[in-house]
């Protein structure tokens, strides 16, 4: 999630004006909202900041797959939630979006979804924290003997930092359910598969 | 509630959420992770295999007494068996995680009541690392071990620690709630997650 910034920020594509709008007021007390009349405005609209985009998959002009195609070339760090007409297959899960809506959408619905993958977010860069740091510590572990690990202090904080990210792993995402395991598993795949690597050993965001 | 087990170190039952990650020779380690899987009554257990044929499988889990019906199988061992009455999905190579994670939950949705018991093996975390990357194979261990958590299935996983690096191994097991390390005459359980 964006930190400096006290909300989150999601960009609504959608090319009915009166959609646009309804979404706006129902998410304007939580979100940073940006919002976009078609797919062209949306690529340029978006950027690093943006965190969830709301995507209508039937526009006239640059439909919501061809967006969602742009939008992953540049990252794969933003979550992305479908809308869509009808309810897509179980295996569409595959095509590279987070999450999937149905018109007409519920207030409810869309703010939970938004939530949903923001937490999603926050369980992949905790995960990506914790890779970093029990790294480091395998290869602590692994180039000096037990007792003096026991001593070493870079060590027991490595062990104090691992605990307390492990701790907040388990609370990130208590609920998780199938359709959001297979598209996490996915998301990683395709990260580190990709050409850019983030492979962030140590790394601070 | 918790998984009943065979005598692990003294332990018998896993908790819910539970995974348990067992290291040694493979051959030993193969056993335990079937001990640790075959399902009690009302129990499924589903078994994501990587270097037993799902033939071996359903014979070794019907000899600790599970039934045909309580049995799915994800076969990335190119192994091209059938087995009468038990689901198994092929994949074509264990780096498929995609794959995997997909075939895993379309097993466990075809009974759509919600709380179904299940045990789940991946034998082995050991395969699937000749054919992925130690970050990837640490964060899918990450998601999958949150997904048995979130679902209050028991996971088991098997690896073979001469077959890597000490840092790939240590960085590995720290995914786990509990580990058992076994030799062939000998087990020691170490981690929380069992009674």
């Amino acid at each position: 999630m964006a930190d400096g910034d006290d909300q989150p920020t999601v960009l609504v594509v959608e090319d009915e004006r009166a959609l646009i709008e309804l979404y706006v007021r129902w998410l304007e007390n939580d979100f940073e909202v940006l919002t976009a009349e078609g797919g062209e405005a949306a690529l340029e609209q978006f950027g690093e900041d943006v965190d969830v985009v709301l995507l209508d998959r039937l526009m006239p002009g640059m439909s919501g797959d061809e967006v969602l195609e742009a939008i992953r070339a540049q990252t794969s760090d933003c979550k992305v939630a479908m809308v869509t007409a009808v309810e897509p297959d179980f295996d569409v899960i595959d095509m590279g979006f987070d999450d999937y809506l149905t018109k007409p959408i519920e207030r409810e619905e869309l703010l939970e979804t938004i939530d949903r993958l923001l937490s999603r977010s926050e369980f992949d860069s905790i995960e990506q924290e914790l890779y970093a740091l029990s790294s480091k510590q395998a290869a602590l572990r692994a180039s000096k003997p037990k007792e003096e690990l026991d001593e070493n202090e870079e060590f027991a904080e490595l062990q104090a930092r691992i605990d307390e990210l492990q701790a907040d792993l388990d609370t990130t995402l208590p609920e998780m359910g199938d359709d959001e395991f297979v598209a996490m598993v996915r998301d990683i795949e395709a990260d580190d598969s990709g050409g850019e690597s983030p492979d962030s050993e140590g790394g601070d965001q | 509630m918790s998984y009943r087990t065979g005598d692990f170190d003294g332990a018998s039952a896993f908790d819910d959420g539970a995974s348990l990650l067992i290291t040694g020779p493979s051959t030993v380690t193969t056993e335990g992770l079937l001990d640790a899987v075959a399902p009690d009554d009302g129990e499924r257990a589903v078994l994501i295999t990587m270097n037993t044929g799902p033939k071996t499988i359903v014979k070794e889990l019907e000899r600790r007494g599970a039934d045909r019906d309580q049995i799915g199988i994800i076969d990335c061992t190119n192994a091209e068996t059938d087995v009468e009455g038990v689901p198994v999905r092929r994949l074509n190579s264990p780096g498929d995680l995609t794959g995997i994670s997909l075939e895993f939950a379309k097993l466990l949705g075809q009974n759509d009541d919600e709380s179904v018991r299940a045990r789940v093996g991946v034998a082995s975390v050991s395969t699937a690392l000749m054919y992925t990357e130690p970050r990837t194979m640490f964060r899918f261990l990450h998601v999958f071990t949150a997904r048995i958590r979130s679902g209050e299935m028991f996971g088991v996983f098997s690896l073979d620690p001469t077959m890597h690096d000490e840092k790939a191994y240590n960085t590995i097991r720290s995914v786990f709630d509990c580990e058992a390390e076994m030799t062939a005459d000998d087990v020691s359980l170490s981690g929380t997650g069992y009674e």
